[in-house]
């Protein structure tokens, strides 16, 4: 049925009548070009750099987070006294208790996780606000009380050090692990000796034992390691208090459920880090929403250049549609004619149009921009996954076969002797 | 029925229903017998052309029969109806219709690649022997936009000749030739039925193609008026 000289003299004819129309031709392939050019180049942009972020928000945010959340309403002191009668009763300012942020029996919970088969590090915390002193120079701080070995195993914290070694945090009493831009306000460096104050007013004097550089600005800028101990000292509290557990799982994906199965088990609150980033993936939900739209957009107007000029070749050519069929060439020949050139088409616009994306994303991520914002980021990460190719190479050849089917349709139909009559 | 009749027509009437219902083809019965050549003439709207397209396959919209080579046509499918033209009728029409963007020689070969019977060699060996009984050989290379009107519809005669059609089917194909190119066509047609026993039916105004012909059908209304 489909004689190699056959299919030759086809792809011949459609070959004759796009050279025929050489602009249009060239008019609609870059039509194809440009929506895969888009597609890939947007792609790559955007979700390289949702996926740098989600990286480092993932490798910065727990698995799951247990904590002892503080509900804003809290039941008044007085609620239960006098409750029979209309006495009036006024306590004013009634504060919330600091110890209930505390974890009960915090170590046995983190014990008992730790024997979980699911779950690949638990590491406790004991975070709070604080002053570190330079000399004269003083900045707010995020004192965050680590077991600096768990923490490393949940948040690569020796991954992030940019001077200085993380061990030292065990082997001397006061050690502090500085974020860099924390350091560079203060002016400090590796083994030079700051203080810390606490709200409470406790005052420890620390040794700079190495500095972190994560990429997250708000971290680098305000973040300070130092010991749980140290931490209890600050906020004057006893050997067993934390206010918060991390835990690493072995499969990332099974966070939801593990962490609603931890919440009803231990009575405290157990985010997974999707809800504890739940903004951030809405947004870029958003995003990628509206890069859809635009992109499809692109293609559904290339499809249309195919469209039109196909309908113009074949309106065109309607006498050597009759010729062709009066000498017994079938439907499908004249079909497979039009078909051909949508394909040509799209085909070479779409692989130009990956060429191209993939140089344009080359280029943008070779220009160093040295961003300072939500992350900090030198080069743009583009993403170069070949799925993106596949999928916009294949989304121009649907939109090029849905746009050349009806018109190589059409022209199958034409009745050759109302052609041939109304010349 | 006898066997030498290439074509037979049985009572065949076709109704136009646009714009008003209009019959343009009234209980025509006919024969042509193999090697004949035959020509139909008639005033301009009897009805020639229609029925020349219901005789030779391209239109099957018709009431009645018409066999072809033994073929009831109404028969076939319409691919099958496809390969039928393509192995047993050529078509000569008015106006050319080769395909302009290509070469002299292409146009030609068109049939005989969709035959699929022959090797590339063997049809251009083919298309080179026939355009030269035609006396346009030298031209096989040009674009086919480029010949004058007579030298393209010889090519035409020769293309349509390219898979030994039984029947050569023609609609006033010197209609738009001038009566120098016409007398040579018309030479043509002559030589291919006394030489190659060519079976030709061809519609016509013209009376020289008449004088010629073994035999004339005359329409007038969409009815056979006379045979000679
Ligand atoms: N598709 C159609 N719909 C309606 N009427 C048609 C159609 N095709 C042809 N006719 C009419 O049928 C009649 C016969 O047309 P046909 O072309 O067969 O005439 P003809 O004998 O070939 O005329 P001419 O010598 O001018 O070519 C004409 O009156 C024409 O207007
Ligand atoms: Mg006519």
């Amino acid at each position: 049925m489909s004689s190699p000289l056959r299919s030759n003299a086809l792809v011949k004819i459609a070959w004759v009548h796009l050279v025929s129309k050489k602009r249009q031709t060239i008019v609609a392939m870059l039509g194809v070009m440009f929506g895969v050019t888009v597609f890939i180049f947007q792609a790559g942009l955007l979700t390289g750099l949702q996926n740098y972020f989600i990286e480092k928000t993932v490798n910065t945010t727990a698995h799951i987070h247990i904590y002892n959340e503080l509900r804003a309403e809290r039941p008044h002191v007085l609620d239960n006294v006098r409750a029979y009668d209309s006495t009036w009763k006024v306590v004013r300012n009634q504060k919330p208790r600091d110890e209930e942020r505390r974890l009960r029996n915090g170590y046995q919970i983190l014990r008992v996780l730790e024997q979980d088969p699911r779950v690949e590090g638990v590491a406790p915390y004991l975070g709070l606000q604080g002053i570190v002193r330079f000399g004269t120079a003083q900045q707010a701080a995020t004192l965050a009380g680590v077991d600096i070995l768990r923490e490393d195993q949940l948040f690569r914290v020796r991954e992030n050090l940019i001077d200085g070694d993380m061990l030292r945090m065990q082997t001397i009493p006061n050690g502090i692990i500085l974020g860099s831009g924390l350091a560079d306000k203060l002016g400090v460096q590796v083994d030079d000796n700051l203080a810390i104050i606490s709200s409470k007013g406790v005052v420890l004097d620390m040794k700079i034992v190495a500095i972190s550089k994560t990429g997250i600005t708000a971290q680098d800028n305000t973040r300070a390691y130092i010991t749980i101990r140290n931490a209890q000292r600050l906020l004057q509290q006893s050997g067993t208090y934390i206010t918060d557990i991390n835990i690493r799982l072995r499969d990332v994906n099974a966070a939801q459920t593990i962490a609603a199965e931890y919440q009803s088990r231990y009575q405290y609150r157990a985010e997974d880090w999707v809800a504890a980033n739940a903004n951030i993936f809405g947004v870029f939900r958003i995003q990628n929403i509206t890069i859809t739209f635009v992109i499809i957009s692109i293609l559904v107007v290339s499809g249309f250049g195919i469209f039109n000029i196909l309908m113009t070749i074949i309106y065109e050519k309607m006498p050597d549609i009759a010729i062709l069929k009066a000498m017994g060439y079938r439907n499908r020949d004249i079909s497979t004619i039009f078909v051909i050139e949508s394909l040509v088409i799209g085909v070479t616009g779409g692989l130009l149009g990956l060429l191209l994306g993939f140089i344009a994303s080359v280029i943008m991520s070779s220009i160093p921009l040295n961003i300072q914002g939500f992350v900090s980021v030198q080069f743009l990460t583009i993403n170069f996954n070949p799925v993106f190719y596949l999928v916009a190479f294949g989304f121009a050849l649907l939109s090029t076969a849905i746009a050349g089917y009806f018109p190589a349709r059409k022209a199958s139909r034409f009745d050759p002797v109302e052609i041939i009559r109304s010349r | 029925m006898q066997s030498n009749h290439i074509i037979v027509a049985n009572h065949v009437s076709k109704v136009f229903t646009d714009p008003v219902d209009f019959r343009v083809l009234d209980d025509i019965s006919l024969t042509v017998d193999k090697g004949e050549f035959v020509v139909l003439v008639g005033p301009s709207g009897s009805g020639k052309t229609t029925l020349m397209y219901a005789l030779s396959t391209l239109d099957t919209e018709y009431e009645g029969t018409i066999t072809v080579d033994g073929t009831d046509i109404a028969s076939l499918s319409p691919n099958q109806l496809a390969q039928f033209r393509n192995s047993t009728i050529g078509f000569v029409f008015q106006f050319h219709y080769l395909l302009p963007d290509f070469t002299v020689l292409d146009n030609v070969s068109l049939p005989a690649i969709k035959a699929g019977v022959w090797s590339a060699d063997e049809i251009e060996e083919r298309a080179m022997k026939n355009l030269q009984l035609l006396g346009v050989a030298d031209q096989a290379r040009k674009r086919s936009s480029r010949l004058s009107g007579g030298q393209q519809q010889r090519v035409a005669i020769a293309r349509a000749l390219m898979n030994n059609p039984k029947i050569l089917f023609g609609d006033e194909p010197t209609g738009n030739l001038d009566s120098k190119n016409t007398s040579m066509v018309l030479d043509i047609l002559r030589d291919l039925k006394a030489e190659f026993n060519q079976t030709i039916l061809m519609v016509t105004h013209d009376l020289q193609f008449a004088e010629r012909a073994d035999r004339v059908i005359a329409i007038r209304d969409g009815r056979i008026v006379n045979h000679e």
